[in-house]
């Protein structure tokens, strides 16, 4: 499968009169292959927008290159069948939903009035229509946001946090939307940091740290090494003791229950026998992925450990104002 | 061309609901109103008094447009991300330049209608002129649409790389040199008896500055004495001159939009 997005070294520096130089963008490797969801993560301020900017040809990057369905980004080409949904975006506040996809139909030369109204169908608009921008709820504008970047039935969409600032339900709605893109064999690049919502759409993700790709992968392999959690009731200390004395699991007791925290390398079986051999009960045998959450903070934070300083590079560059 | 044409009708949609045109329009409309009763007042009701302070009111109320409605074209396309969205589509930087430009020029051109309409109607009811003398007080208002142009053409170039506020003192200044000292630079050009000096700057400042004192045509009602002698060749001229020093201008904005971070 050929990649849909695929960047080598792409660094963008920005002058900073305080700062001198600043690579808020370096050197970034990234493989995004065709019709996978990919979750582009970091903290704020990360470099996740202008990573999708540079790849959109909206700023120029500084170094490196980057191809995005195959063509050089900035090609025009691409921009045919490539869509875009900024972060917290805004559209013109005098139109309505249909004139905003009029608006943006116009061009890419599309005048279908039916595909249209279709779009506002499908992002629950439809009733909507005669409604300003301007009267619009956030969950409605990111919406309209949505049936705006389907307009030219795109290959590869780039959602820059799709469902900041929504409530539960329009974040539901947008990943409901989001998956079935999947269905259809689009692709999508998403740059988020709601990991629990991204945990569960994304194939893979990479994590980006002060503009430094510090991890990258399936998210079932980064997510490996889970836990198991086994509870049970009428257990004696002696039992826990030994327990805890055989396997590398973390035992306690909670309201007179045994908590028995391993890791799922390790066999649960042995630890339910001796549970079982005193009459022990087993109340819930839990295996516990390690959450995405876990691993963002981890790596940001091993790497922020690692690193004194941000990736500022005004000395050796001496292009300091 | 579509993209360009969806561009420049969504700008107008915009300009017309900005708050600040309106009022200043709204102003603008006020000021040509009473002019005709303030030569009641004065009972000074020749045609000229009135006729001249009419056309400083519409290409005063005019050119404040022009600069207000350009100078936060691109700035807000910018800062409220609307830009983004427009440039991930097929559009090239330039192609969303000319459209905002002519938007811009469609939505001064609609402010300058209404503007004049209200002035000719005006300067029916109150001096009842002949059909010929009305057309000719009609005339001018096409011209200054030209000079707004031109103006806004100045704006959207320096908006490529200034800020609002640099931008609008930019462009009141160029348009003042070139209707005010342009013409009397024109004159020290001209006079053999000025420094070398002078002649040059001068010469600098009516050849290269646009000249936006030509859009003031000569009116045989305001100036009796002057009349222009090849009036057509003159009118060919002055169009000619706002299209190409225009698109002059757009091309310079184009090249330095095109290499700029947004
Ligand atoms: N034009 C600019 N000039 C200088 N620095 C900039 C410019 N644009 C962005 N930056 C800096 O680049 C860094 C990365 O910004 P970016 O918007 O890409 O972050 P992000 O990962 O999208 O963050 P967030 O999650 O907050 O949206 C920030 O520190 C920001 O201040
Ligand atoms: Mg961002």
């Amino acid at each position: 499968m050929a990649a849909a997005i695929e960047t080598r070294k792409l660094t963008k520096t920005y002058k900073s009169r305080l700062h001198g130089l600043i690579n808020v963008v370096q050197d970034l490797d990234l493989t995004v292959e065709e019709g996978e969801i990919f979750g582009f993560l970091g903290p704020n301020g990360a470099g996740k927008t202008t990573t999708i900017k540079m790849l959109l040809g909206i700023i120029y990057p500084t170094g490196g290159e980057g191809f995005v369905l195959g063509k050089e980004i900035g090609d025009m080409d691409v921009h045919r069948i490539i869509s875009y949904l900024p972060e917290r975006p805004y559209y013109y506040e005098h139109m309505t939903g249909l004139e905003i996809l009029r608006f943006y139909g116009a061009l890419f030369g599309i005048k279908d009035e039916a595909l249209f109204n279709q779009l506002l169908e499908r992002v629950n608009l439809a009733a909507d229509k005669s409604k300003t921008i301007s009267q619009f709820s956030k969950g409605m504008q990111q919406r309209i946001g949505l049936a705006q970047s389907l307009l030219n039935d795109p290959k590869l969409l780039f959602l820059d946090e799709p469902t900041g600032g929504l409530d539960p339900i329009a974040h539901i709605e947008i990943r409901d939307l989001i998956l079935k893109f999947r269905d259809e064999g689009r692709t999508v690049f998403i740059s988020s940091h709601e990991l629990s919502e991204v945990e569960r759409i994304c194939d893979r993700v990479a994590i980006i740290n002060k503009g430094i790709i510090v991890s990258q992968g399936k998210l079932d392999d980064l997510l490996s090494g889970g836990r198991i959690e086994i509870i049970a009731d009428d257990v004696s200390k002696e039992i826990a003791d030994q327990i805890k004395g055989t396997a590398d699991a973390t035992v306690s007791f909670h309201e007179g229950r045994l908590i028995v925290d391993m890791s799922d390398e390790q066999d649960p079986n042995s630890v339910v026998d001796s549970i079982r051999s005193t009459k022990g009960r087993i109340i819930s045998l839990t295996p516990r992925r390690k959450r995405l959450e876990d691993l963002f903070i981890e790596t940001v934070r091993d790497d922020d450990a690692s690193k004194k300083k941000p990736a500022a590079v005004a000395a050796e560059a001496g292009g300091a104002q | 061309m579509r993209p360009i044409m969806a561009i420049a009708t969504t700008t107008v949609g915009e300009a017309i609901r900005r708050r600040v045109l309106l009022i200043i329009l709204f102003i603008g409309v006020l000021l040509l109103s009473i002019i005709p009763s303030l030569s009641v007042l004065t009972a000074r009701s020749e045609q000229s008094t009135m006729i001249s302070t009419m056309y400083a009111v519409l290409r005063g109320t005019s050119a404040l447009i022009a600069i207000i409605l350009t100078i936060y074209m691109i700035p807000n396309e910018i800062e409220r991300r609307t830009i983004y969205t427009i440039l991930s589509k097929p559009v090239m930087r330039w192609q969303f330049l000319v459209g905002k430009f002519m938007g811009a020029v469609l939505a001064l051109g609609l402010m300058i209608v209404l503007m004049s309409s209200v002035m000719v109607l005006l300067f029916y009811i109150f001096q009842q002129p002949s059909p010929e003398r009305l057309l000719e007080v009609a005339r001018q208002p096409f011209f200054y649409f030209l000079e707004m142009m031109l103006l806004a053409a100045v704006c959207i170039f320096f908006s490529t790389f200034t800020t609002p506020l640099v931008n609008f003192f930019l462009s009141i200044g160029i348009w003042g040199v070139g209707t005010v000292l342009s013409p009397l630079y024109s004159s020290i050009a001209s006079n053999s008896g000025a420094s070398p000096i002078m002649q040059s700057v001068a010469k600098f400042v009516t050849g290269a500055m646009p000249a936006f004192s030509n859009y003031d045509v000569k009116n045989p009602i305001i100036n009796p004495g002057q009349v222009i002698e090849n009036e057509q060749k003159y009118f060919i001229y002055i169009v000619l001159y706002a299209i190409l020093y225009s698109a002059g201008l757009l091309v310079a904005g184009m090249v330095i939009f095109d290499k700029r971070e947004v």
